[in-house]
């Protein structure tokens, strides 16, 4: 076999090599996307999405719930709002088999949900919005 | 503000669900679709692969066809049989040693295209026959004037010009093969047609239009495409038929018989009647003695005991209802129409009857009956009948084409039994009244007439197939002449001189 | 709707697996591109040299837009839509320029030259949608709309357009000739996903009682959809374009299950489409004998069935590892073995001189498209924007399938186009737009703060 055949079929199999060698890669990225949500469970039952905030957290920030989340401005909450009108430990959203709870922990200021102040253990629809303070954070469903 | 615990996902119906599973469900659904695509592709670009690239109608078969040297086709000495030739533009176009070849090689012409073996290994031949797509694309590589393999074949040109030459000016045909290995030494149709003429560029248009406007259809092989009455020949089917599933022995007689040699034999009405050898009297025959003088009437009742499910079992072990296997393409021998509602697709008994003895709705191949003498001759197994026995590269590389048999059709005893009787037929006392001329000299013969009557005002077709020697056989044959009147008339003697030639030339 | 636009300067994000990708797609195209100048011209020469830069440099030039935009958005997508286009220009480099020919002022375009111009306009197309479509309002609010605009495109285009090639339509348009099935396969994907995602409770809970155990949705519910749908099929169906037919009528099944999940609904939605099929082929000549070609083309092997057999040939000729780019597709009295090969057949040339290997990786280059805008799906919260990402992956995706089925005579052959394979302006056009919405709604909004969770920030001390 002379040169030019040798180099063409070098080529040639280097170039379906190469359409397989892409697919190798896209399919690492596409498993370790699966990989990176599967590592955050906590995001697949619900999460919470801030709509409006005094400067922080920002804007659109997202926090994955747990079955059971504390919220408030204490370091040991799961969601911490640094918030000058949350108290340390402010409110409890729970999952509840079927749906979401919000309790108000004794706040200083309260918690709203629409706009309406929570007395009791209130359940939670997706859409509906939290209010914590300054911080308005509207609970959406989980990924997957 | 909607009031809290009415933002949709609460009430836990189907339509509140996530729709992440049902994503992922769909996923799987589209991935296996794909799936299927790629098995798609599979099945084309891998199992169809062969015998697409190398079907003469594939592009790149006919791209060669254009450009690469045909290998040469060599007859079983090695003879030249087709080779190329460079006209006076340096263009190459095929020539033919011999008119006679035309049924088998066909021809090659830029014009026409090809048929016969030319178009069947027109891949090999033209070099494009290589399995994988490498050295397929190597080929693209090497200096252009490049060749393909050359064809050793299993003709012998000398049988093959004798059979054109005996058959003359009647429309026939002649197959003969070697029964122990399925080789074909001649096949031969007639009326031939000028293949080279056709080939060469300068005459192509008139020799092509020759052939196709000819009456005689020269351009049809009669070998393996012509469809005829067999008449008398079918009764060694029948023969295997009856003693393969036991319905008849050698030893079987029909009382009935001698009576209605006169009367006719009853059948549902009908009567069929006989006459072909008054000299047995009143002679109660056995087998081999039916087949000695061709009763009919013995075969009838030996076909309606076999029974219609029995026939056309031991058709089909023998070939019939589908092509044989061959390089080229065969037409379907059929025993009936098969729409009736009798087992074996009869209408009634007397069409059953009548196809014992080769009349009827039966209609067979030339080939297909030589590879009946050949099941018989070979102890009871078929062999699969080839023209092409080798490929030879450029290079001198041999790839041989194995051999092979179809199946047994009956057994070892059973075939001997009926090689018995056919040796009777040509050989014995009143057998040679049948089948004058197939004797051959220092050699025992064995083989059957046919009559095969047409209906009619016309003459029948005059029908012989048969094997020597006898005892240890290696050429079968089966020989049709259009026409030409009874057995005995024209098959038979043709069939003695090929044999007696055949015989001439073994050292 | 999702997390909010960012107020203020859009800060440039790095899209490092984007540019990865990119690069591997840039190599096997050199590749490919040095495969087939090797086997034109037996010397190491890239073939089209020109083509293959501005083509690569349109590829980074969306990623650039991309990164400066600062939008958070797919990373794969581009990447594998650039392979798939790039082995289009290659195909189209390889294939006799003279199969479609255009005068631009003094210019003469060739079938390369032109598919080329169509693939970067496309790449644009994406690129702007992409940085500017930033909410799915004007989709979800004006369904209605979208859906009337689109049976006047169609109906339209009956009135005013022509045939070629006996089942596709095209409009004229002066000197621009496109084809509206192609545009109204996006707005019925709108439609269908708005409506179905706004809709689903009902469709899904609030059932009917048929038969027994058969439940419908209800029929006000209903009806809107599927006298949309009979009625596109119909106008399709009658203009003869039965792949789009297929096309509408798959997308439309796989968007009401997600939207419902009720798998007795698909069943019953196949069984129909069987039984609609079977009518039309008793009642349609044409579609009878497209059935009847496709199931044996070598009944009439010189004239219906010729263009079948030779892409089965080419399938044949390909083999494993094909005849490699340019080595293949063997050239009768100059002319191509497959008619309509740049159009109709483009897996058929693909699969010859790519082999198997090629057209698997092909295929798996479309099922990562699905893949991606089915994974956006999944990931959105939004119902609407779910199911719009899910329809727009799945008429890429859906429609490369019925086009390679046609190709490999799984199913009959349809007149629709490989999505950035084949040649055709309309075509590539609305496919970037379709990556372009894609890629929009795949915005994963801003990166999340990147300080740890447990870290005291602020103004004021504890």
């Amino acid at each position: 076999m002379d040169p030019l055949t040798l180099a063409l079929w070098a080529i040639r199999l280097a170039f379906l090599a190469a359409l397989y060698v892409f697919l190798a890669l896209v399919v690492r990225a596409l498993l370790r996307d699966v990989r990176a949500a599967s590592r955050d469970p906590a995001g697949a039952l619900g999460r919470l999405v801030v709509v409006a905030s005094g400067s922080l957290p920002a804007v659109g920030s997202v926090f994955p719930l747990d079955a059971v989340t504390t919220l408030g401005r204490d370091l040991g909450c799961s969601v911490v709002l640094d918030d000058a009108f949350a108290s340390a430990r402010h409110a409890i959203l729970t999952f509840r088999g079927r749906g979401w709870y919000v309790e108000d922990l004794g706040s200083t200021n309260g918690t709203l949900v629409n706009g309406v102040p929570v007395a009791v253990a209130l359940s939670l629809g997706f859409g509906d919005e939290l209010q914590i303070g300054e911080v308005r954070m509207r609970l959406e469903r989980g990924i997957g | 503000m909607t009031p809290p615990g009415t933002g949709v996902g609460l009430r836990g119906g189907r339509g509140e669900r996530p729709l992440g599973g049902r994503v992922v469900r769909l996923g799987l659904v589209l991935a296996l679709a794909f799936g299927g695509l790629m098995l798609g592709a599979g099945y084309w670009q891998v199992l169809r692969a062969d015998d697409l690239a190398r079907d003469p109608n594939d592009a790149a078969v006919i791209a060669a066809a254009a450009s690469a040297v045909r290998g040469r086709i060599l007859d079983r000495d090695g003879r030249v049989l087709a080779t190329n030739r460079r006209d006076a533009g340096g263009e190459l176009y095929r020539v033919y040693a011999d008119a006679s070849l035309s049924a088998p090689l066909g021809y090659a012409s830029r014009l026409y295209g090809s048929a016969g073996l030319e178009a069947a290994y027109a891949s090999e031949l033209l070099g494009v026959g290589g399995d994988d797509p490498v050295s397929r694309a190597l080929a693209k590589f090497r200096p252009p004037a490049q060749r393909g393999d050359d064809l050793r074949t299993s003709l012998s040109l000398t049988l093959q010009r004798l059979a054109v030459r005996l058959l003359g000016a009647d429309r026939g045909a002649v197959v003969a093969l070697d029964p122990r290995t399925g080789e074909v030494l001649a096949m031969a149709s007639t009326p031939t047609f000028d293949a080279s003429g056709i080939a060469n560029p300068a005459t192509s248009r008139p020799a092509f239009a020759a052939a196709r406007d000819d009456p005689g259809q020269p351009l049809l092989n009669r070998a393996i495409q012509g469809r005829y009455v067999p008449g008398s020949v079918f009764k060694i089917v029948t023969a295997i038929a009856g003693l393969s599933s036991g319905a008849i022995t050698a030893a079987t007689a029909f009382p009935q018989q001698p009576a209605a040699e006169s009367t006719g034999l009853l059948v549902s009405g009908f009567r069929i009647r006989d006459g072909h050898h008054p000299f047995t009297g009143s002679e109660v025959l056995d087998f081999p003695r039916a087949t000695e003088v061709s009763c009919n009437i013995w075969y009838a009742l030996a076909g309606l005991r076999t029974g219609g499910a029995g026939m056309d079992e031991a058709a089909r072990r023998l070939g019939f209802g589908e092509p044989i296997p061959f390089d080229l393409s065969t037409a379907t021998s059929q025993l009936t129409n098969g729409r009736g509602p009798l087992p074996g697709g009869f209408m009634d008994d007397v069409e059953l009857a009548s196809a014992a003895f080769g009349q009827g709705e039966v209609l067979v191949t030339p080939l297909q009956m030589a590879l009946v003498a050949a099941t018989v001759a070979n102890g009871g197994e078929e062999p699969r009948p080839r023209l092409v026995t080798a490929f030879v590269s450029p290079s001198g590389a041999v790839r041989d084409v194995p051999e092979g048999m179809l199946g047994r059709v009956l057994s070892t005893a059973d075939a001997a039994t009926i090689a018995a009787a056919m040796t009777r037929a040509v050989e014995g006392v009143d057998g040679q009244r049948f089948t004058s001329g197939a004797q051959v000299a220092g050699v025992t013969v064995a083989g059957k007439t046919g009559t095969a009557q047409l209906g009619g005002t016309g003459e029948p077709h005059s029908w012989f197939i048969g094997f020597a020697p006898a005892q240890a056989p290696t050429i079968a044959l089966a020989v049709i002449v259009e026409q030409g009147g009874r057995g005995g008339e024209r098959a038979a003697p043709l069939a003695g001189d090929m044999l007696r030639a055949y015989f001439a030339a073994q050292p | 709707m999702t997390a909010a636009a960012l107020p203020g300067f859009p800060r440039p994000v790095l899209r490092r697996r984007e540019l990865s990708l990119l690069l591997a797609v840039a190599g096997t195209l050199i590749l490919g591109s040095l495969s087939l100048g090797l086997t034109r011209t037996g010397s190491l020469a890239l073939a089209d040299p020109a083509g293959l830069v501005a083509y690569l440099g349109a590829l980074v030039a969306v990623h650039v837009a991309l990164v400066v935009a600062g939008r958070r958005v797919d990373e794969v997508l581009v990447p594998a839509v650039g392979l798939l286009g790039g082995i289009g220009l290659l195909l189209a480099e390889r294939l006799p320029q003279d199969l479609v020919v255009q005068q631009v002022g003094s210019a003469t375009l060739g079938l390369a030259s032109l598919q080329l111009i169509w693939l970067v306009l496309a790449l644009v197309i994406a690129a702007v949608v992409a940085i500017t479509v930033r909410s799915d309002r004007w989709l979800r609010l004006y369904k209605y709309t979208w859906a009337a605009l689109g049976l006047g495109l169609l109906l339209l285009t009956f009135v005013f357009g022509g045939e070629t090639n006996g089942s596709r339509l095209t409009l004229d348009l002066g000197p621009v000739s496109g084809q509206p099935s192609e545009l109204l396969k996006v707005i019925l994907v709108v439609f269908f996903a708005a409506y179905l995602a706004e809709n689903r409770v009902l469709l899904a809970d609030a059932r009917v009682g048929v038969a027994g155990r058969l439940t419908l949705p209800p029929a006000p519910y209903l009806l809107p959809a599927g006298l949309m749908l009979a009625l596109a099929l119909g106008i399709v169906v009658i203009q003869r374009d039965l792949g789009a037919a297929l096309l509408f009528y798959v997308v439309f099944l796989c968007l009401f299950y997600l939207a419902t999940g009720s798998k007795v609904d698909i069943a019953l939605g196949i069984g129909l489409f069987l039984v609609g099929f079977m009518v039309l082929a008793l009642v349609f000549p044409h579609v009878r004998d497209r059935v009847a070609t496709w199931l044996d083309p070598w009944a009439d092997p010189l004239g219906t069935g010729y263009q079948t057999i030779q892409a089965l040939h080419a399938f044949a000729r390909g083999g494993l590892l094909g005849t490699g780019l340019g080595a293949g597709l063997p050239m009768i009295d100059g002319h191509l073995p497959i008619p309509a090969v740049h159009t109709d057949y483009p897996l058929a040339a693909l699969g010859e001189e790519l082999g198997m290997a090629g057209v698997l990786a092909v295929l798996g280059c479309y099922l990562v498209v699905v893949a991606r805008g089915l994974r956006v799906a999944a990931a959105t919260a939004d119902d609407v924007r779910a199911l719009l990402c899910a329809g727009l992956a799945l008429v890429i995706g859906v429609q490369a399938a019925i086009i390679a089925a046609g190709n490999l005579k799984l199913i009959p052959l349809t007149g629709i186009t490989l999505p950035f394979i084949s040649y055709g302006g309309s075509s590539l056009l609305v496919n970037g737009l379709i990556v372009g919405l894609l890629l929009a709604f795949s915005d994963r909004g801003p990166a999340p703060p990147v300080e740890p969770r447990r870290r005291r920030l602020g103004r004021d001390g504890a």
